[in-house]
């Protein structure tokens, strides 16, 4: 059905998201010609975490949602996301499960499986961590271009299945540090999440324009 | 006759049993519905468990444990076999953990007010729909945002995942990997067959195919599957009788055919004893596939145990053979002998023919058409396919000693009174179960996989296959007004521990009037707007986005409640199908529970509701039938030896002659009684037809011995002749008292003891001065 094959996508943001953090905690030289270069430097021992702020833009609402909080990579194909802004949110991905609990609620369980391509993009995120840029390749083609000022790694889906859902993963950042991650859906939904430094520097709007959001994202000061 | 015409007669009779076998297997149904063989049911449980057995959803569950491979190779497996299964027709679902309910509930969408409880308790008003809309905004943030993503517009409240939440099992394995593990690490699936659970050649079927599904998956060869569930069960125990039966037959085969060689020192006899025999059994199939159209497997398993006698008949004419004379005069000789027996054995089985019991006519047509035909190929065919004897059995080395021995024996005339009042004490009193009436314990499962059942049973919360809840309205909608009405008491007897868990039609489907009355709090298109409105304010969704939600609840107000009709043709409408049954002029829901722990705790529940709802155990019930059953069964015994006794009376033309004939054989009867209950072994049903066929062999025994020829061979050759009857089927029932399978067991120590009893007591209750009076 098609809510679960759109499941798959949070997994993907939410890995690539955990992707991003792990590149911003440890240094790597970058290489603009090749977005290989920069992806295969990227082993990193879990757990890792960083803050960020996540702001969507969707179709049903007039103005954007902005939530923060931490982002965690427990190693495996474990992550968590805490959201502590505006209300307290644990997301947990683990076991081809995900779990979300909001404040002192019920945990929600949906599996992973239901979208069997959220499977192989776990596995792409895990060997994208694991240094190991074939796999990530099966399901993307990876581009990469700009300087130590600033470079962009694009993500475009090869499958169908993954066209599907997804228009394309951005993920800007300097020197040795991702900044921004962006992910626009298939329908032109999309979100921007802020990571690291950009994370701790938070918005200087409430409602932040998308496109004033992306400029910040390359011009980074 | 030349050799040439008698070998041509051979070929022609074998071709013709061949023939008509063939055409009978073509045309007769055997069947293995259990109703044909009980005795109408009286109670409306007994009815209602004819009706379902086996039907039930409880019954037709198969639960399904992979285990042997790493946790992502068993993830996969299970999705790979739930994936195929579902695709199988033999299959009515298959769970796994990952199914998809929500988007079952997807299909009865525009149903999705009538069916939620949410309207229960709220209205679709400007408070409810604000502090829902909150939440969504909330949800837009999360992991899972995606998913609700597509709902939103048309279904803000998320009616759809309530409905598919309410659906999903009370208690669940835990998920790995999105699929069901078991504590040990196994993948766990539940797989409801659209056969019946006691219908083992469809379930035999399924289970095959299953199988075959799972081993065409890549990787399952590393990997082990355990099925367990009342209709492996079934097939399981089926199969170790026959693999057990066919490891037997072909031992006591062998046996017989080195026991023939032995006795009559010919080839002749081997190639030529079965004849009669299959010849009855073909035309008793015949008769059956005219008559009745189909026979029970019970029948057929009885029925070629009863007609075991006819192959007494072949055997006698071979040992009473004499040089220089003809086959067909001997066999004119012992014919009358011969008659006596099959007439009163005939006779005596008719009485079954009167029992009402399908099973039991069937039986009776079998037996008596069967009996009758190999009584008469032994008569009038055998004689044109034997060759004339070169050897007389009297003369058969150490026959005349073994006489002087069985004469000479002491003949206290005390012996039998005392044997049969001490018998009699014996069978009363030994302490002890009397009667077997749990039939699963003639096909028992070993402890193991009883204990395997079990644990997946709990683990999976799969329904009891012992209880059910039986809720009794006059129409389909009372029955789901029923079920709703006492869901409440049943979480009430959740909590108190009597049961783990339950499942009630209306979890599925509620009542039409619920389904109305919620249909009448959705508020109309311009109060919604309004409420709408009221409700975004403050939130940032875009103005007119949720029009979709409004026309959807404005159609729901005109929809007509969802029938059980329409409801079964969903994906989900298996499970409520199997819960609902017309019966007689009512309706009766079933409840399915996991758990039972305090049955008594359902009195209240019963009275509370005047009796409408009550725990059903099938346990008890099926005992309750197996007895009613076994009366049946016990009345035509008694008829039948009653028959028996006026046809040898007739037969024989003297009481006292009679006497000598059934005497023997009743005190025999009580003596394997006796032993069976000073072993404290209960009895079937299985004991009373082999104690049946132990009986009709005794007969011929005793009916020999107690001919006065006068011919001190021919004397000779009745002893050869009873020899080598009881020989044949020592060797046939001993063999078989040795199986591990208690059926099995049951007939072959029965009848091998009533052989060895019958020729005893044959021996030593003959008339003393004729047997002296031999050679």
């Amino acid at each position: 059905m098609r809510s679960s094959r759109i499941c798959s996508r949070c997994t993907l943001r939410d890995a690539l998201i955990a992707f991003a953090l792990a590149a911003s905690c440890g240094a790597f030289a970058v290489e603009p010609s090749l977005a290989e270069s920069l992806l295969s430097g990227m082993a990193r021992t879990p757990p890792v975490s960083t803050s960020f702020v996540q702001v969507s833009y969707r179709g049903v609402l007039d103005r954007p949602l902005v939530v923060s909080g931490t982002l965690r990579w427990l190693g495996g194909d474990r992550m968590q996301r805490d959201i502590d802004k505006p209300f307290k949110e644990t997301a947990k991905i683990g076991d081809g499960e995900l779990s979300v609990q909001r404040g002192s609620g019920d945990v929600h369980r949906m599996p992973l499986a239901r979208a069997p391509q959220a499977g192989a993009m776990l596995a792409g995120f895990r060997a994208l961590l694991g240094g190991d840029v074939s796999a990530l390749q099966q399901d993307f083609t990876l581009s990469a271009q700009g300087g130590t000022a600033h470079w962009v790694i694009t993500l475009a889906p090869r499958t169908s299945q993954l066209k599907r859902q997804l228009a394309s993963i951005v993920i800007d950042g300097r020197a040795h540090e991702p900044r921004c991650l962006t992910v626009t859906d298939a329908n032109g939904d999309s979100s921007i999440t802020l990571v690291g430094a950009m994370a701790e520097a938070g918005l200087r709007s409430a409602a932040p324009l998308e496109s004033a959001l992306a400029a910040r994202c390359r011009n980074s000061q | 006759m030349t050799r040439g015409a008698r070998v041509a007669i051979w070929f022609v009779w074998l071709v013709l049993i061949a023939a008509v076998g063939w055409g009978v297997a073509r045309h007769l149904q055997i069947s293995s519905d259990l109703r044909d063989f009980v005795p109408p049911a009286r109670t409306a449980d007994q009815k209602l468990l004819l009706d379902e057995i086996g039907k039930g959803p409880g019954s037709r569950l198969l639960l399904l444990a992979i285990s042997g491979a790493p946790q992502d190779r068993l993830a996969a497996l299970s999705r790979g076999l739930q994936d195929a299964l579902s695709h199988d027709p033999a299959f009515a679902q298959v769970a796994n953990g990952g199914n998809d309910l929500a988007e079952i509930a997807s299909n009865l969408l525009p149903y999705r007010y009538l069916l939620s409880s949410t309207l229960d308790t709220h209205r679709l008003d400007a408070a409810y729909l604000h502090a829902q809309l909150q939440q969504r905004v909330e949800d837009l943030s999360s992991p899972a945002a995606s998913m609700l993503e597509p709902w939103l517009k048309r279904d803000p409240t998320l009616e759809t995942l309530k409905l598919a939440q309410s659906w999903a099992p009370a208690r669940q394995p835990k998920l790995v990997d999105g699929v069901w593990f078991s504590d040990r690490g196994e993948a766990l699936l539940v797989a409801e067959t659209r056969a019946a659970g006691f219908d083992p050649g469809a379930q035999a079927a399924a289970i095959a195919s299953l199988q075959k599904h799972f081993a065409s998956l890549p990787g399952a060869a590393q990997a082990k599957l355990v099925i367990s569930g009342p209709g492996w069960f079934g097939v399981e125990a089926s199969r170790n009788t026959r693999a057990e039966a066919d490891r037997f037959g072909a031992i006591t085969t062998i046996g017989f055919v080195l026991m023939l060689l032995l006795a009559y020192r010919s080839t002749v006899p081997i190639v030529v004893t079965a004849l009669p025999l299959l010849s009855g059994a073909v035309v008793g199939f015949a008769l059956l596939a005219l008559i009745f159209g189909h026979a029970h497997g019970i029948t057929v398993a009885f029925g070629f145990t009863l007609l075991g006698v006819a192959q007494e008949y072949p055997l006698r004419v071979f040992s009473h053979r004499r040089i220089g004379v003809a086959t067909s005069q001997c066999v004119r000789e012992l014919w009358p002998l011969l008659a006596t027996a099959i007439v009163s054995v005939c006779i005596a089985y008719l009485a079954f023919f009167a029992s009402g019991v399908a099973g039991l006519q069937q039986l009776a047509v079998f037996t008596i058409g069967g009996l009758i035909v190999a009584g008469v190929c032994t008569r009038w065919l055998l004689p044109l396919i034997v060759p004339p004897t070169r050897r007389d059995m009297a003369a058969t080395p150490g026959l005349a000693q073994a006489w002087h021995f069985l004469a000479h024996l002491p003949r206290p005339r005390w012996l039998p009174w005392l044997a049969a009042v001490a018998g009699v004490l014996v069978v009363a009193f030994a302490p002890g179960q009397f009667w077997q009436n749990d039939l699963s314990a003639l096909t028992p499962i070993p402890k193991a996989e009883l204990q395997r059942d079990a644990r997946l049973r709990a683990e999976l919360g799969a329904p009891d296959v012992r209880y059910l809840l039986v809720l009794r309205a006059p129409t389909v909608e009372d029955v789901l007004a029923l079920s709703e009405r006492i869901a409440p008491r049943m979480h009430r007897l959740v909590a108190i521990d009597a049961v783990d868990g339950f499942e009630l039609p209306s979890r599925f489907l509620p009542s039409a009037a619920t389904q109305k009355a919620r249909q009448a709090t959705l508020p109309n298109a311009a109060q919604l707007q309004a409420a709408l409105r009221q409700a975004m304010e403050g939130l940032p969704f875009r103005a007119g986005v949720f029009a979709p939600f409004v026309a959807d609840v404005e159609a729901a107000r005109e929809l007509p409640p969802l029938t059980p009709e329409k409801f079964e043709r969903s994906p989900l409408g298996a499970r409520l199908e199997s819960m609902l049954v017309r019966q007689g002029d009512g309706w009766v829901g079933l409840g399915t529970l996991s758990g039972v722990n305090d049955p008594a705790a359902f009195d209240a529940l019963t009275q509370a509701t005047g009796g409408m709802v009550h725990l059903l155990d099938l346990k008890a019930s099926t005992e309750s039938l197996v007895m009613a059953y076994r009366h049946r069964i016990l009345i035509a015994l008694g008829v039948a030896a009653l028959l028996l006794c006026i046809a040898v009376t007739l037969a024989l033309r003297s009481a006292r002659r009679a006497l000598h004939v059934l005497g023997p054989m009743t005190l025999a009867t009580l003596l394997v009684l006796v032993v069976l209950r000073a072993c404290g072994i209960p009895l079937s049903l299985f004991h009373l037809v082999s104690l049946t066929l132990a009986a009709g062999l005794g007969l011929h025994y005793a009916l020999f011995f107690e001919r006065r020829t006068g011919d001190a061979r021919e004397d000779l050759r009745t002893l050869h002749a009873t020899l080598v009857c009881v020989a044949s089927a020592l060797l046939v029932f001993g063999v078989l008292a040795l199986s591990s399978v208690p059926v099995l067991r049951a007939i072959g120590l029965t009848v091998a003891l009533g052989v060895a009893f019958h020729f005893t007591l044959s021996v030593l209750m003959a008339p003393a001065e004729h047997l002296r009076g031999g050679p």
